[in-house]
C-alpha cells in the first residue's frame, strides 16, 4: 500500500476522534459521561507513568499470548493427527463438530471452579477459543494440498510422516496464518471478557474496577489499550507471515 | 444417522469425562452431568427466569439482525469501491479486537441499562465479523465476471445485487455465523457485567452463591442455544448455498 | 521392465455405482523404450499412470515391474505432472535437491548434483529464485529436473507440456530427448498431439474410452536421432500422423 493511501485510511478515524472531541467540547454530555479526547490522551500518558498500570497490561499480555500460543500448538497438532488417517480424522471432526457450535464462554464459570481465579483459568479459555479457528484452518489447508505435491514427495522416496510434516504442513501454512490472525483477534476479545467477568488484575479488570467507581475517563484506557495490542500483534503476525511466506504464490 | 454417529460417540465421551472429573474432584466441588441435568427442569420450569431468556433471545435477534442488514452493506461497499476500502480498512482493523461487551459499563452510563445499550452492544459485537467476511466476499468476485455483466449491460445496483452479492454469499454466510455466535457471547456477556436479568447473569449468580448444580445447568442452557442457533443457521445456509462447494464445510465458530 | 497384466480399475461414483474406467489392460514395455499413449479425454490415461506410479491401487490384475509387483510409490518410478506440482516454499535448487536429500546425502553433495541437473535444464542461472517468479516453461523444466535428480528408471510424464505454448513446448521436447537419448529411460508420455507423441516415440499406444482400453499399438520405426526439421519433411513421419489421426477419428466416431 502506498503512503498516499495509508494517509488516506486515517482520515475516518481523525474524524472520529474529532467528532468525538466535539461532542465533548459543545457540552451536550456532562464532562463526567463523555471525557474529551485530550483528557482520556492524558490520563492514558499518566497511567502508563506508574508501574502498576504496566503489570495490568503485562498480565493481560502474558494471558493472551500463552493461550494463544497454546491454541496454535494444539490446534495445529489436532490438525496433523487429523490428516494423517480417515480413523483420526474421523475422531478428531466428531469432537469438533460437538464442541465448535458451544458458546466456550459458558463454560468459564466451569474454569473458574477447575482452575482458580489466576491466570490459568483465563489461559484455557483463551486457548479453547483459539484453537478452533485454528485447528479448521490448518485443517482445511492440509486437506486442499494439491495431491500431485504429495505424490512427488513419495516417489522421491518420503514416508508418510515425512510427506504430513515437511510436505502438507508447508502448503498449508499460508491457511494456518490466516487462522491465526482471527484467532489472535478472539485471544484480544476473550482474554478482555475474562478479566472483566472475574479477576483482579489485568485491562479488563482496571475497565470494571472504573466502571463500579463511576471513573468513565478510565474506561476508555484500557479498551484503547486493547485495541492497541490487538494491532500491534496483528502487525507482527503479519511480519512473520511475510517473512515466512517468502516463495508462496500470493504472499 | 450414521453421519452423527460419530459426534454422539464424541459427546458420550465428553460427558464421561465430566463425570471423571466430577469423581476425582469430590463432591463438594464440581457437581457431575447427573446432578446437572437434574437441576435443568427446575431452573426450565421458573417462569421469571424463562421470561428474562426469551426478553435476551429477542434483544439478541434485534442487535444480530441490524448487524447483519449494515453489515453485509457496508462491506460489500467497501469490497466494490477501492476508495472505501482504503478509507475504512484501518478503522475497521483498529475496531475489531475491541471486545464490544467491553463498552456496555459505557453504554449502560450514557443510555441506561434498558433495551437500547444491550441491543447496541449486541449489534456492534455481530457486525465486525459480517463487515469483515463480506468485504472479503465482494473483493474476491472476479473482475471479469463483473465486466462481463456490465458488458451485458447491467447498471452498477443490478451487478451488485444480481453478481456481486450472489457470488460473496459463501464468504458472507462465514461472516454471519461468526457474528451469530458473537451475538450470543455479547448478550452473555453483557448480562453478566451489567448483572441485569438473563441467562449470563443467572450463570453468574448461581456461581457466586455456589449453586454449582444450577451454574451447570445454566451452561447446558447455553450450550443449547448455541446448538439450537447453529441447527437453523445451517439449514438456513444450505437452502442458499446450494449451489456451492463450501456447503459441507466444518465451520468456525469464533468467538 | 514393465509388465501390465489384465488391469482394470473401477471408481465407485457419488451415486455408488460402479464405474469401469479402465478395462483389462495388457501392456509390455522394454527398459529404455519411449512410449506415449494418446486417446480420447477420460479414457483413462491418467489413470494408468497412477496405478504404475503405484498412488492410486488397481481394481484387478496386475503391474510388474522387473517382475515384483507395485504396491506404492517409489523411487524407481519418477512422475512428472502437467500441473508442475512444484513446493512453492523452496527454491528451485532446494526443490531439486529434494529427492537426494531424502535418500539420505549430504546438503553440499545433494546440490551438487541438484546444479549439474539445473545445468541440463538450462537454469543455472536460476537457482535461488521461488517457483512463483518462473515462467510456466521454466517450472516444468525444474519439475523434470526435480525427478531426473533421483535417478528413477522409469520416467511417468502426464501430459508435462500441455499447458505450454507451442514455442516453449518444441523447446522442451526437443531438451527431453536429448537428455533421453544420454540416459536411456524408459519413459511412458501421455499427450493429446499426436505430432509429439510420433516425433519422441519408439511406439505409440492409441487408448480408446468406455471403457478405457488399449485400441492399437503402433510401432514408429524412425531412426535417432531425431531431428524435427527434418522430419516435417519425412513422409513416414507424416503419414504416421495422418495414419493415428484417422484411427482417433474413427474410435471416437464408433463411440459416439
Ligand atoms: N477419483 C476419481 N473418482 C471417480 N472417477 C474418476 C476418478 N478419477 C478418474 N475418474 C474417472 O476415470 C476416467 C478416466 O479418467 P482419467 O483422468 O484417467 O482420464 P484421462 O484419459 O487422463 O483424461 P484427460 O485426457 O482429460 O486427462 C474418467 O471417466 C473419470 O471420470
Ligand atoms: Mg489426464
Amino acid at each position: 500500500m502506498s503512503r498516499d493511501s495509508k494517509l488516506l485510511g486515517l482520515l475516518p478515524i481523525a474524524g472520529l476522534i474529532l467528532l468525538w472531541g466535539w461532542l465533548a467540547a459543545s457540552g451536550m454530555a456532562p464532562k463526567a459521561l463523555l471525557p474529551s479526547p485530550v483528557a482520556v490522551a492524558q490520563r492514558l500518558v499518566e497511567l502508563l507513568g506508574q508501574g502498576d498500570f504496566w503489570a495490568h497490561i503485562a498480565t493481560t499480555l502474558f494471558r493472551l499470548v500463552t493461550g494463544f500460543l497454546i491454541a496454535l500448538v494444539a490446534g495445529t497438532a489436532l490438525a496433523i493427527l487429523s490428516a494423517s488417517s480417515e480413523v483420526t480424522q474421523t475422531a478428531v471432526n466428531a469432537f469438533v463438530r460437538i464442541l465448535a457450535p458451544l458458546p466456550k464462554i459458558a463454560l468459564y464459570p466451569a474454569m473458574i471452579l477447575i482452575l482458580g481465579f489466576g491466570h490459568s483459568s483465563k489461559i484455557a479459555l483463551v486457548a479453547i477459543e483459539a484453537a478452533f479457528p485454528i485447528y479448521l484452518a490448518t485443517y482445511q489447508g492440509m486437506r486442499n494440498v494439491d495431491q500431485k505435491l504429495i505424490w512427488a514427495a513419495r516417489s522421491a522416496g518420503a514416508s508418510r510422516l515425512h510427506c504430513l510434516l515437511f510436505v502438507m504442513l508447508p502448503a498449508a501454512a499460508p491457511s494456518i496464518l490466516t487462522g491465526a490472525r482471527v484467532a489472535l483477534v478472539i485471544s484480544c476479545i476473550v482474554v478482555f471478557l475474562s478479566e472483566m467477568m472475574s479477576s483482579t488484575e489485568g485491562l479488563g479488570y482496571v475497565l470494571i474496577d472504573a466502571a463500579r467507581n463511576f471513573r468513565t475517563i478510565d474506561m476508555f484506557v484500557p479498551i484503547i489499550l486493547i485495541s492497541a495490542l490487538g494491532l500491534g500483534l496483528g502487525a507482527g503476525l503479519s511480519a512473520l507471515r511475510k517473512r515466512l511466506l517468502t516463495g508462496y504464490p500470493q504472499a | 444417522m450414521s453421519r452423527h454417529l460419530p459426534s454422539i460417540c464424541a459427546g458420550l465421551v465428553l460427558l464421561l469425562m465430566w463425570q471423571l472429573a466430577h469423581l476425582s474432584f469430590g463432591l463438594s466441588g464440581l457437581p457431575g452431568p447427573m446432578a446437572a441435568f437434574a437441576a435443568l427442569p427446575e431452573l426450565i420450569s421458573d417462569a421469571d427466569a424463562l421470561y428474562d431468556i426469551g426478553q435476551s433471545l429477542q434483544r439478541m435477534a434485534a442487535g444480530y439482525l441490524l448487524a447483519a442488514a449494515f453489515g453485509i452493506s457496508f462491506g460489500l461497499l467497501m469490497g466494490t469501491s477501492p476508495l472505501a476500502e482504503r478509507l475504512l480498512n484501518p478503522l475497521i482493523m483498529m475496531i475489531y479486537p475491541i471486545p464490544k461487551a467491553a463498552l456496555m459499563p459505557i453504554l449502560m452510563i450514557w443510555l441506561g441499562i434498558g433495551d437500547m445499550s444491550k441491543i447496541l452492544v449486541i449489534f456492534l459485537g455481530s457486525s465486525l465479523p459480517i463487515i469483515y467476511h463480506s468485504w472479503q466476499g465482494g473483493r474476491s468476485v472476479s473482475q471479469i465476471v463483473v465486466w462481463s455483466a456490465a458488458a451485458m449491460g447491467m447498471n452498477r445496483a443490478q451487478r451488485l445485487f444480481r453478481i456481486v452479492l450472489p457470488a460473496a454469499l459463501p464468504e458472507i454466510f462465514i461472516g454471519l455465523r461468526t457474528g451469530l455466535i458473537l451475538a450470543l457471547i455479547t448478550m452473555v456477556v453483557s448480562e453478566i457485567v451489567a448483572r441485569s436479568n438473563g441467562i449470563g447473569n443467572l450463570l453468574f449468580n448461581s456461581m457466586d452463591m455456589a449453586l454449582y448444580d444450577r451454574m451447570f445447568a445454566a451452561i447446558i442452557i447455553i450450550a443449547a442455544m448455541g446448538y439450537a442457533l447453529d441447527l437453523i443457521f445451517e439449514a438456513i445456509r444450505r437452502r442458499f448455498l446450494r449451489w456451492s462447494d463450501q456447503q459441507d464445510q466444518i465451520q468456525v465458530a469464533v468467538g | 521392465m514393465i509388465a501390465i497384466e489384465h488391469l482394470s480399475k473401477r471408481f465407485k461414483t457419488a451415486a455408488g455405482k460402479d464405474h469401469l474406467a479402465l478395462s483389462d489392460i495388457n501392456l509390455e514395455l522394454q527398459s529404455g523404450e519411449f512410449v506415449s499413449i494418446i486417446g480420447p479425454s477420460g479414457c483413462g490415461k491418467s489413470t494408468l499412470l497412477y496405478m504404475i506410479g503405484g498412488f492410486v491401487p488397481a481394481s484387478d490384475g496386475k503391474i510388474l515391474i522387473d517382475g515384483r509387483p507395485v504396491t506404492g510409490p517409489g523411487p524407481d518410478r519418477g512422475p512428472v505432472f502437467q500441473e508442475f506440482a512444484l513446493f512453492a516454499w523452496k527454491t528451485v535448487l532446494q526443490n531439486i535437491a529434494y529427492g537426494l536429500r531424502l535418500q539420505g546425502k549430504s546438503k553440499p553433495e545433494a546440490e551438487e548434483r541438484a546444479r549439474v541437473l539445473l545445468r541440463m535444464v538450462g537454469l543455472e542461472r536460476f537457482a535461488n529464485f521461488y517457483p512463483k517468479e518462473l515462467s510456466g516453461g521454466m517450472k516444468q523444466r525444474v519439475a523434470i529436473a526435480r525427478t531426473l535428480a533421483y535417478n528413477p528408471e522409469i520416467l511417468l510424464m502426464d501430459e508435462p507440456f500441455g499447458a505450454l505454448d507451442a514455442h516453449t513446448r518444441t523447446h522442451l521436447q526437443r531438451d527431453l530427448l536429448r537428455i533421453w537419448e544420454e540416459h536411456r529411460k524408459t519413459v511412458l508420455f501421455v499427450t493429446h498431439s499426436v505430432e509429439e507423441a510420433v516425433y519422441l516415440s519408439d511406439r505409440v499406444i492409441v487408448m480408446a474410452a468406455g471403457p478405457g482400453r488399449i485400441a492399437r499399438i503402433i510401432p514408429i520405426e524412425l531412426e535417432r536421432p531425431r531431428q524435427r526439421s527434418e522430419l516435417m519433411f519425412d513422409r513416414r513421419y507424416q503419414e504416421y500422423i495422418t495414419e493415428i489421426e484417422g484411427m482417433i477419428d474413427a474410435f471416437e466416431a464408433a463411440a459416439a
